[in-house]
């Protein structure tokens, strides 16, 4: 049985860390401006508000002590990363998760925070926000259908995503537990306790900054570790600013992802709006969804249980 | 003493210490003739004078032209060079199609007149084809396969699946152009692939680091490029390291990227039991946008390994370097660290 955290209402507060790499606070302002005006109550956690000179928003102990306090804090009632970058990895195995289950909350983030919500999901499974940070609320983007995708899936508003169809599409429908994230933290995660199971699960995947070949490698490695063959249904989003080597790879990045799953049954899309980019629809690791894949739509649709609809308002 | 000196002098001492002559290795028959390599790996037979070394490209794409020297240098050794129909093809990056790669490695696989295999080059491309190939004829008949960098998917397989030794060295593209003129890195480098091909046990050393972390430790050798490994993690290619000795390289990579994988190393548990590790050589891409990582590579493992006391050691010739000595995987090695010296012995 998945854990589905109390959605929440006005007057909620929304803690902010950032586990993994630095931000300035200047570039989240407009992020916190939003989530007041939603009606949360903001409460900034030491990591989003460092003074750190490296990589990261704090020392591991930092980093792992402000997001501990912000899962197990009562008053707190959903966590936010501001950013991804890389960090996750060294603390998640210190962080105590006895609370949280106890009183789970959503997690918000996506990207390197896929190794938080994979752990979480996998261990607990407790369901999280893989949605956009501070920075996608920037240069207008509070007012894009993707942050407010965010909004209303905090709300518990039953997502209804569109996306355009494209030729590489495979036609079907599929219902099932959505579970995904990052390609490249999908993939380190394998072989470790926080690994996914995907057997009988609509799985989405996105990745950034990659090169071509390395795609191919962890497709394969999915592939060969059986997190492919028993899908309900496949998602890819973007795969933005893909490499190439000096020699070719030879295929597009939707031809290259074609190729490694043509064999299987189940419905495909591509190109959905789940990335690095703005397009980056709020999705829950752990909802419910129908899939509908046809030549002239493709359709992603929550399905909010009415036992969650009755707790929720009641 | 300089780091060229200290490796001409204790680097590459593979030491003219010659395997007992086992009667039975010429038998093909069976695998009564195999030596065993301890642990339950088996040893293929090593090479003598007139064997076919078989060269064949899994990943990259490679031309004749681009081999001649090491066909050359192969040849002066007494061996006669195999070239496989993979050679000269090209399919993009690829060293022709999946089945065409697939199709030659299996046939020098099989063909039992081919006594040891070496990959020509790296790149990518081995994992697309090695739940293709066929291992029951390598099985009955192993012979030594050659290689390093997108290799290490082979030499990982054929550990855990054939449970047979496999050397860990550089590849065709690495043989010195011109013999005569070559550096004595070079030549040492590649007279270990001899060595190791004639059944001389190897001993290696490396520049004393203060940062090593002392003691002996005796187990199978297993490893090879880290990204390789972790892109591994949960397949059926994966490595056990409980009780090995585990050595790692890797180039190219941001400091974030080797942290992450180091990561993914100890939490699929492949640092918690070993008898020592062997760190080689780690070209680091610096990010130019980040702001600066802030650890070195040898902060990133000792972080990692901080709770264990097995023996570690750094800077070991093995890499994407010159400094890359032949290492049989799946072999007993003894790893001994001290103040003024480390050493990599085969046993």
């Amino acid at each position: 049985m998945i854990t589905i955290p109390p959605y929440l209402k006005k007057g909620d507060t929304i803690g902010l860390v950032a586990p993994a790499g630095y931000m300035h606070p200047d570039k989240m302002q407009t992020c916190l401006d939003s989530l007041e005006d939603w009606g949360y109550n903001i409460s900034l956690g030491s990591t989003a508000q460092s003074n750190s000179h490296n990589y990261f928003s704090g020392t591991d102990t930092e980093r792992l002590r402000d997001l501990q306090l912000m899962m197990d804090d009562k008053n707190i009632n959903a966590v936010m990363c501001v950013r991804g970058g890389y960090g996750m990895s060294r603390i998640i195995d210190d962080l105590n998760f006895k609370k949280f289950v106890k009183n789970p909350k959503w997690l918000i983030g996506f990207s390197d925070i896929t190794v938080l919500q994979a752990h979480v999901f996998s261990r607990y499974k407790i369901a999280s926000l893989h949605a956009p940070m501070a920075a996608a609320f920037n240069e207008g983007g509070f007012n894009s259908i993707y942050i407010q995708s965010l909004k209303e899936a905090l709300e518990g508003k039953a997502a209804r995503y569109d996306c355009a169809p494209i030729s590489f599409n495979k036609k079907g429908t599929a219902s099932g537990i959505l579970v995904g994230g990052n390609l490249s933290i999908l993939v380190h995660l394998l072989g470790t306790k926080s690994e996914l199971k995907t057997k009988d699960k609509i799985l989405f995947l996105e990745d950034v900054g990659e090169y071509l070949y390395t795609i191919d490698r962890m497709l394969l490695q999915l592939k060969r570790s059986g997190k492919l063959d028993k899908l309900e249904g496949l998602i890819i989003g973007g795969f933005t600013e893909c490499k190439d080597t000096e020699r070719p790879f030879g295929k597009e990045i939707y031809d290259l992802i074609y190729d490694q799953v043509k064999e299987f049954n189940y419905p495909i899309c591509f190109g959905f709006p789940v990335s690095h980019e703005k397009e980056n629809y709020a999705l829950k690791m752990g909802g419910n969804y129908s899939l509908t894949i046809e030549d002239a739509k493709v359709v992603l649709e929550e399905n909010i249980s009415e036992e969650e609809n009755e707790k929720h308002h009641s | 003493m300089n780091r060229k000196d200290f490796i001409q002098n204790i680097g590459a001492l593979s030491a003219g210490m010659a395997l007992p002559a086992d009667k039975n290795w010429q038998s093909k028959n069976d695998t009564a003739h195999l030596l065993d390599a301890g642990d339950g790996f088996k040893k293929p037979p090593y090479l003598k004078q007139g064997d076919i070394i078989g060269i064949t490209s899994p990943a990259g794409a490679i031309t004749l032209e681009e081999m001649r020297p090491a066909i050359a240098v192969m040849e002066s050794w007494g061996y006669r060079c195999q070239i496989g129909n993979s050679i000269g093809k090209k399919d993009f990056t690829y060293g022709g199609k999946d089945e065409e790669r697939r199709a030659d490695l299996q046939q020098m696989l099989d063909d039992k007149n081919i006594a040891a295999i070496m990959c020509a080059r790296g790149g990518y491309g081995s994992v697309r084809i090695v739940d293709g190939i066929d291992w029951s004829g390598f099985k009955k008949n192993p012979k030594w396969l050659i290689g390093f960098s997108d290799i290490t998917v082979l030499l990982n397989h054929i550990h855990t699946h054939c449970h047979t030794a496999a050397i860990h060295s550089k590849m065709t593209n690495s043989f010195p152009d011109d013999w005569a003129t070559a550096e004595p890195i070079q030549i040492e480098t590649i007279l270990s692939i001899k060595d190791a091909l004639e059944g001389r046990k190897t001993i290696y050393g490396a520049m004393p680091n203060p940062q090593n972390k002392l003691g002996t430790g005796e187990g199978i050798l297993v490893g090879g490029n880290l990204r390789t490994m972790e892109n591994l993690s949960g397949t059926p290619s994966d490595i056990t390291t409980d009780g090995k000795i585990l050595f790692v390289e890797d180039t190219g990579e941001y400091f974030y990227s080797i942290d992450r994988m180091f990561w993914n190393l100890k939490r699929t548990g492949k640092l918690k039991n070993l008898k020592g590790l062997v760190i080689g050589g780690f070209k680091v891409k610096q990010d130019v946008d980040e702001e600066p990582f802030g650890k070195t590579v040898q902060e990133i493992v000792l972080e990692k390994v901080a709770s264990y006391n097995y023996p570690v050691c750094f800077d070991f010739p093995v890499g994407h370097q010159r400094a890359n000595f032949a290492l049989k995987c799946g072999v007993k090695h003894r790893l001994q660290v001290e103040n003024e010296k480390a050493v990599l012995i085969e046993i």
